[in-house]
């Protein structure tokens, strides 16, 4: 970050005076004008989340003094962490983040498990499965909602975990994503592993699952980003706090005629982090899975 | 769970074929069966309940099966064909804004930049922000009277414009939608237009150049024509994923002022889950669903006539 707020130091000594290098720190500038500007209201975000009070927010919003804060407090996060405040979002939190590994460890592990038999089994009709899977992936998450929500209201699982992660381990575009990649590995590779006598699942586990790293990660980021970000299917299915995930804790600050904007911006920065958090860690495999999924097409 | 079901590593050496089929078969299952249960059977169902009068909690009588009343009753609905054509103007809207906001950073970050990865990994940040940060953050942008985006719509008129109620103007309520949806979704669009600009080879624009096309030729006769696929692909998807909008309709606007941001998953919404009329709203679920699927076939369509 701070190498970009100072593109200056990069350009040559003034004795050397190249165009073509003033060129370059004229565009690196411009740039990060630019992308300042864009990812300018991520960081109103963080410093009106630093600030206490409600009304100071909304009368900073619109001067310059909405980049600055005199005075920061975390006094936000303790309230919107605790049950002083409005919500319990310490318990949202913490419920997103169940509802987010359970997803993402189970989904990736039986998508890969079925794309292996379907890329490499001898289970007949595997072919057929893979069409009617293919098929299946165009149908939109929002015009199956209300029947599922009854078959989840039938089976007494409404305002669970389960109802927010079972529908979603499992997924067409997944299975298929590690499909293309499980088909591209060698025969040999295979055969030596049937040769040594190993059944489907020791092929599987030992000698697939080790050398897939990418495709994995690639489901594990969109499916976890996907599952961190749902909003309506867990809007309909939890009533209490119970199972409550952090998004629809923020939309209700919405709705009333005055909202706690001190609280819902320390309660968007505490959904954002996790996110931070893997996207640092991350950077290229978030890009490179964001194309994977979208070449598939 | 139902992962218990997988036997353990190298059960079936000695069943051979036989065992080897039924690991097979073990390990395909959990993943089929919860999509069956999870996907395909609400899928089926949702034809099924759309012919009846269906309520989300159950009635003491029986749901009567009434045909295709609930077809008439949302084709005869005013609402419905506003909500319908609500995202059709949002589509018309984010389509140039999104898609051409993504295609102009795209073709910077393709340049030789210096800190490229950089600029890619902030410019990406919006999309890995979840919608419903990013209307907290832009409720508060759009502020009236005093938010920035109406100071710095006083300062660009000299004071003679505005202030502007943003969301709840219904001139506005839409635009100010497609601004911030545009701005939340436009990474994954970049990114595509990224890789597909660095699908084209070196050597056309070369061979431009040599021809002594300037940069602007060589941008509207090399790149765009290349990108062609990339064009496609980037529109469909952009089209369908505007067909779905709710969560921003939802928490900012709840389809106001006036029925202005009304949309299709909205009216569904408000049909089955606040209203209860479970069979209304199957109805628009697949309503939704076949629009989706004709914009698909779209695309198939086109991608296959240009091979």
């Amino acid at each position: 970050m701070t190498s970009i707020s100072h593109p200056a130091t990069l350009a040559p000594a003034p004795s050397r005076p190249v165009p073509r290098d003033w060129s370059r720190v004229i565009a690196v500038v411009a740039v990060s004008i630019l992308a300042l500007v864009v990812i300018s209201p991520l960081f109103l975000l963080a410093v009106a989340s630093l600030k206490p009070d409600r009304f100071q927010i909304l009368a900073d919003m619109g001067s310059f003094r909405a980049f600055w804060v005199s005075d920061p407090s975390l006094q936000n996060f303790r309230d919107v962490w605790t049950f002083s405040g409005a919500l319990p979002f310490g318990r949202y939190l913490v419920n997103s983040l169940i509802i987010l590994f359970v997803t993402v460890l189970g989904g990736v592990f039986l998508n890969s498990m079925a794309a292996f038999v379907l890329a490499w089994g001898r289970l007949p009709g595997r072919a057929v499965i893979l069409t009617a899977l293919i098929a299946l992936y165009i149908v939109p998450q929002e015009s199956i909602v209300l029947p599922l929500l009854t078959i989840v209201n039938r089976v007494g699982l409404s305002d669970s975990f389960t109802a927010q992660i079972l529908p979603f381990m499992a997924s067409p575009l997944y299975i298929f994503l590690i499909y293309q990649f499980f088909i591209q590995v060698p025969r040999d590779i295979y055969d030596a592993a049937t040769v040594d006598g190993a059944g489907p699942f020791r092929i599987y586990w030992s000698v697939f699952l080790p050398i897939s790293l990418p495709v994995l990660a690639t489901v594990a980021i969109l499916l976890g980003i996907e599952t961190w970000n749902q909003y309506l299917w867990p809007l309909m299915v939890t009533q209490t706090d119970r199972a409550r995930p952090i998004s629809v804790g923020i939309a209700s600050f919405f709705g009333h005629d005055s909202v706690y904007w001190n609280s819902a911006m320390a309660a968007s920065v505490m959904m954002m982090i996790p996110v931070l958090i893997f996207y640092l860690a991350f950077q290229r495999w978030f890009v490179s899975s964001f194309i994977s999924s979208a070449v598939k097409g | 769970m139902s992962i218990d079901a997988v036997p353990a590593p190298g059960a079936g050496r000695r069943g051979a074929l036989f065992g080897g089929r039924m690991q097979e078969a073990a390990m395909l299952l959990p993943a089929l069966a919860l999509i069956a249960v999870f996907l395909l059977l609400p899928f089926l169902s949702s034809f099924r309940i759309a012919l009846t009068n269906e309520r989300l909690i159950p009635r003491p009588v029986p749901p009567r099966f009434v045909g295709l009343d609930n077809f008439q009753n949302i084709l005869s609905d005013h609402e419905f064909w506003v909500a319908l054509w609500n995202v059709a103007r949002f589509t018309l809207m984010v389509l140039p804004v999104q898609c051409g906001f993504a295609l102009a950073v795209a073709l910077i970050l393709n340049t030789k930049l210096p800190f490229r990865n950089v600029f890619r990994g902030l410019f990406f940040l919006p999309a890995i922000t979840s919608m419903v940060v990013v209307c907290v953050i832009w409720a508060t942008l759009f502020q009236y009277p005093t938010g920035p985006f109406n100071q710095i719509l006083s300062v660009l008129s000299f004071g003679m414009a505005g202030p502007v109620d943003w969301l709840g103007d219904p001139r506005f309520a839409m635009p100010a939608l497609v601004l911030l949806s545009a701005w939340q979704a436009y990474g994954f669009q970049m990114i595509v237009y990224l890789a597909g600009l660095q699908g084209i080879p070196e050597s056309l624009y070369e061979a431009a150049e040599l021809d002594g096309a300037n940069r602007w030729q060589r941008f509207w006769h090399v790149t765009m024509p290349s990108l062609r696929q990339t064009h496609i692909f980037v529109l469909i998807i952009t089209t369908i994923q505007a067909f779905k909008l709710f969560t921003q309709v939802n928490i900012l606007t709840q389809g106001g002022p006036r029925g202005t941001t009304d949309t299709v998953v909205h009216y569904m919404f408000t049909a089955g889950f606040v209203n209860q009329r479970l069979g209304l709203a199957s109805t628009v679920a697949i309503i939704l669903f076949f629009i989706v699927l004709i914009v698909s076939l779209v695309q198939r369509f086109v991608v296959r006539d240009r091979k």
